[in-house]
């Protein structure tokens, strides 16, 4: 039997907030959250822009981590914790009272920040702090949660992946529950040349609020976000026996691989079309009924041209009518944590009626000819959105979600 | 090999009471000598070793972790008491730990 899968908490911590409203509220008013890097000198580097976690962030977590477990943790930890703490607090999910080895805990990280401008770590904690798989293990332990913990690691596609699995521990019967999302940040020095040195990403450091310009002419390559997004993702059945305020229900996915090259995506986004064609299948729906896309967008030349060019050949005269918009242009990339935040997104979006926009889209490119959202924030009552994340290596994801009634 | 009086033993009391209070965000007059450190104070094996590095300061130890690390597997510690006995023995015998077996 396959079992509907609907999401019944989510949270974010990005560039633009601390939690789901406030960001919300800023992704809304089409804010950016992109500046001059504050964690260390970046005056000598190509990029010296990224989206930074405001520094409220530190104090911010104390409220939801204790002071001793918070030393074992590096930064970008204590924001998966802090987020998903803040999920199960604010959605009151009742974790206690749910039979805890029928809770999984699955989440996407590429770097878990014990780089060199994390503060305190020494011999006694460098090990701790450099385990991928500690966000998931520490949040097992403060709820005492028996079912499997893991992380998955898929580059930037990795929080979108920790979605769909959590969708296939639910669809299968074998998990009442599924907490899913992601954490992630590569600002640092190292991390920073390395893209430089790759031609990656943005070196439009004059003004750094304009620079993530996803579809825009004169994009430049990608800025940097970091941050965390937490889904919880719960069987229909389970959340309506305990009366839970269904958020959104979560069709199915897509994962897939390019098989094509370590960095670039496939030629006219062929991986990306596969992708979001399973997705679609796997929910039975027909590309006609979605209309809503919350794109990968990175600001890349080829990211958004290949997106683009998939997004066209899969929903064919459709794809006119669809609104796209481009979550980085506001927050950055975020890497592993884009699929959970932009899943976030997408059902508040689904929620509240409102498609947040793809801002600095000033210079229109011809090849890019769909309606991005540019700008300003759009009401619009949408019933169905897919979300997309695709990662360095050809890790593909597609999430198809649908507005609860 | 040091010699243990009951000043020795009360500053030991004190420092290992304000550590696991200050670490673990506990009243300092919650914790007695039969709490247990795991399931009582929410605290860590890796606190062992954090307070016998400060040992190791204060009282000028010749005593390595490994050594510990030997005898502690013999003697696991869960409460403050045993705890507390566990680092008299240390100061007072440091890498003779071990010969008291």
């Amino acid at each position: 039997m396959n079992h509907k899968v609907v999401v019944t908490g989510i949270d974010i911590i990005s560039p633009l907030g601390l939690n789901v409203d406030e960001n919300w509220k800023n992704m809304v008013a089409g804010q950016s959250g992109i500046k001059k890097i504050s964690l260390f000198n970046a005056n000598d580097l190509d990029t010296q822009i990224a989206g930074e976690v405001p520094p409220e962030f530190d104090e911010y977590y104390k409220k939801y981590i204790k002071k001793r477990a918070a030393k074992q943790m590096t930064r970008v930890t204590r924001m998966c914790i802090a987020a998903t703490n803040h999920a199960i607090e604010a959605y009151q999910i009742p974790i206690h009272e749910i039979d805890k080895s029928r809770i999984a805990i699955v989440l996407g990280v590429v770097n878990t920040g014990n780089s060199s401008v994390e503060k305190g770590t020494d011999l006694s904690n460098t090990i701790l702090k450099g385990m991928n798989n500690a966000m998931s293990a520490w949040i097992s332990m403060e709820y005492r949660i028996t079912g499997p913990n893991f992380t998955v690691s898929t580059a930037c596609a990795s929080s979108a992946y920790a979605i769909a699995i959590g969708y296939d521990f639910i669809a299968s019967g074998n998990y009442d529950m599924v907490i899913t999302g992601g954490a992630d940040s590569i600002i640092n020095p190292e991390e920073i040349k390395g893209f430089n040195n790759l031609y990656a990403l943005s070196t439009q450091n004059s003004q750094p609020e304009k620079a993530s310009k996803p579809f825009s002419k004169d994009r430049d390559g990608f800025v940097i976000g970091e941050g965390a997004g937490v889904v919880i993702l719960e069987s229909k059945s389970h959340a309506e026996k305990r009366k839970a305020k269904i958020l959104a229900e979560l069709m199915g996915h897509g994962i897939s691989s390019e098989a094509y090259n370590i960095m670039s995506p496939r030629a006219e986004g062929l991986g990306m079309l596969n992708t979001m064609k399973t997705a679609l299948s796997n929910s039975g729906l027909k590309p006609e009924k979605i209309d809503y896309i919350n794109a990968h967008g990175t600001s890349t030349m080829l990211n958004d041209l290949y997106e683009t060019m998939a997004i066209k050949t899969l929903f064919g005269e459709h794809s006119k009518n669809l609104h796209i918009s481009g979550s980085k242009s506001m927050i950055g990339h975020t890497i592993g944590a884009a699929g959970a935040i932009e899943a976030a997104i997408t059902i508040k979006s689904l929620e509240e009626g409102l498609i947040t926009p793809t801002i600095n889209l000033d210079v229109p490119d011809p090849e890019l000819d769909l309606n991005y959202t540019p700008h300003k924030t759009v009401k619009k009552n949408i019933q169905y959105a897919l979300t997309n994340s695709f990662g360095f290596g050809g890790h593909n994801a597609s999430l198809v979600l649908k507005k609860y009634n | 090999m040091a010699v243990i009086n009951e000043h020795t033993k009360s500053e030991v009391k004190e420092i290992v009471l304000d550590f696991f209070s200050e670490e673990c965000e506990v009243d300092i007059n919650e914790i007695t000598e039969s709490s247990n450190i795991f399931d009582d104070l929410d605290g860590d094996s890796l606190m062992f070793l954090e307070l016998i590095e400060i040992f190791k300061k204060k009282y000028n130890l010749n005593i390595e972790l490994k050594t510990i690390g030997k005898y502690s597997i013999k003697h696991p510690v869960r409460t403050i008491g045993e705890l507390i006995d566990m680092q008299m023995l240390i100061i007072e015998h440091e890498n003779d730990i071990l010969s008291l077996e």
